[in-house]
């Protein structure tokens, strides 16, 4: 059976979601026509409402409806320090900690080679601009410890540090209240490389 | 069929429906090998900290065909660890195991090769060397690169004072019509994996990219573009 175009177009438009196949579409679709058209309604007019007004923020990077977000113009925020993260999550656990102060910036990615994504596709050459705004004075690299997250940090650093900025590096190893005879292998070993000097 | 603690590195992960990760590994006795690892992506999984590339690890999966299921990575132990330059060197070498190793195609002596360029590499030695030594290992177990102590044909000796060229498929040969023209010491250093003296890298080099670049096609290393971006910036 051949379905109207709106419908069909509406199933092929939802497969743009991550881990949806046409299956989970059509039920979707079915679902949001048939049985929830307030919600449908809401849907759409949110997702338009976010497309219009959400740009990234012109000092973090990060999504804001403002030029620059609340974040980064807050004024309880210490200017001198500047976090980098690799996506807006990453930026959200940071601030659930509430053991930071300072400003971030986030790259909306890592460099990941083998995916061809390269400093072009993050935001590597306005991370540079907005570091060296003069009040930045320790850039603090909180990309993930995988292997893409290390050579972001690694490249970052380089380029940082070549511009005369103090770059540091979140810490690994242990985690808190973490009992040894529970911890996997590779995280002990590493924590016994990064060892400090007490 | 199943298949228990073999011996094997991450070459790369992607992602793989809702809350999976699609793992390329590169074992000792299976060669290179696509397994999934099932909710890897999960928020508490507790094998996605595991799968870590560049480290000797114990893998086992099950299934046949194309969609292998990983269901144990165990980490082998200290294999030392990339960092800094040495990463991307890391990632390079994964790219050419990638883009040139067919699946399922054991290749036990190329894997001792590999592992002992990321040992290597993780104890900061020098990296040209140690690429040039694992691109020739790689090319030569692929059947790609010809002998290079002996001219192609005549089987004569490459003598450490003479002048060669070297013809894709066929190997070394003494009067090269077109092309670079090749050190026999170089030749000779090369197939001993001696790279000491700064002609023999040079020279190696060129070699190996003109191997590479055929085997490759035109599609350029992703490594390789991704240094030469870094370093416009």
């Amino acid at each position: 059976m051949k379905l109207p175009g709106t419908l069909e177009a509406l199933i092929d438009a939802l497969r743009v979601l991550p881990g949806v196949g046409p299956k989970s579409a059509a039920r979707m679709a079915y679902h949001l026509v048939q049985r929830d058209r307030a919600g449908a309604k809401r849907l759409s007019d949110s997702l338009k409402a976010a497309l219009e007004k959400l740009h990234h923020c012109e000092r973090c990077n990060n999504f804001s409806e403002t030029p620059v977000c609340e974040l980064c113009s807050s004024p309880r925020r210490d200017p001198r320090l500047l976090c980098v993260v690799e996506m807006p999550v990453d930026l959200n656990r940071m601030e659930e900690t509430q053991a930071y102060k300072g400003l971030y910036f986030v790259l909306m990615g890592r460099l990941s080679p083998l995916d061809g994504i390269g400093p072009k596709e993050i935001g590597l050459e306005r991370l540079l601009k907005r570091a060296q705004d003069g009040v930045t004075e320790e850039v603090v690299l909180a990309t993930n410890y995988t292997v893409e997250g290390e050579a972001t940090a690694h490249y970052v650093s380089e380029l940082l540090k070549a511009r005369g900025l103090k770059v540091s590096r979140i810490a690994r190893g242990i985690p808190a209240g973490g009992e040894l005879e529970y911890v996997d292998a590779m995280t002990i070993a590493q924590a016994f490389t990064d060892r400090r000097p007490l | 069929m199943r298949v228990d603690g073999e011996q094997g590195y991450i070459l790369h992960t992607h992602a793989y429906r809702e809350t999976s990760l699609l793992v390329e590994v590169f074992t000792l006795h299976r060669g290179r090998v696509s397994l999934v690892a099932r909710g890897a992506r999960r928020p508490h999984s507790a094998i996605r900290a595991r799968l870590l590339a560049f480290q000797p690890l114990w893998l086992s999966w099950f299934g046949k065909g194309g969609l292998r299921t990983l269901h144990a990575a165990e980490w082998q132990g200290d294999g030392g660890s990339l960092s800094g330059a040495a990463l991307m060197c890391g990632f390079y070498l994964n790219e050419l195991l990638l883009r040139l190793l067919p699946q399922d195609d054991p290749h036990e002596g190329l894997y001792g090769h590999y592992a002992q360029a990321l040992r290597d590499l993780a104890d900061g030695a020098e990296a040209e060397p140690v690429l040039r030594r694992f691109e020739l290992a790689l090319l030569s177990e692929l059947g790609y690169a010809q002998t290079l102590t002996h001219v192609a044909g005549s089987g004569e000796a490459v003598r450490p004072a003479g002048h060669y060229g070297y013809v894709l498929e066929r190997g070394v040969v003494v009067d090269p019509e077109a092309g670079p023209v090749f050190a026999g010491r170089t030749l000779l250093a090369m197939a001993a994996g001696d790279y000491s003296d700064p002609r023999t890298l040079a020279e190696g080099k060129l070699l190996m990219r003109l191997l590479l670049a055929h085997y490759l096609g035109d599609k350029p290393l992703a490594t390789r573009q991704l240094l030469v971006d870094l370093q416009r910036i």
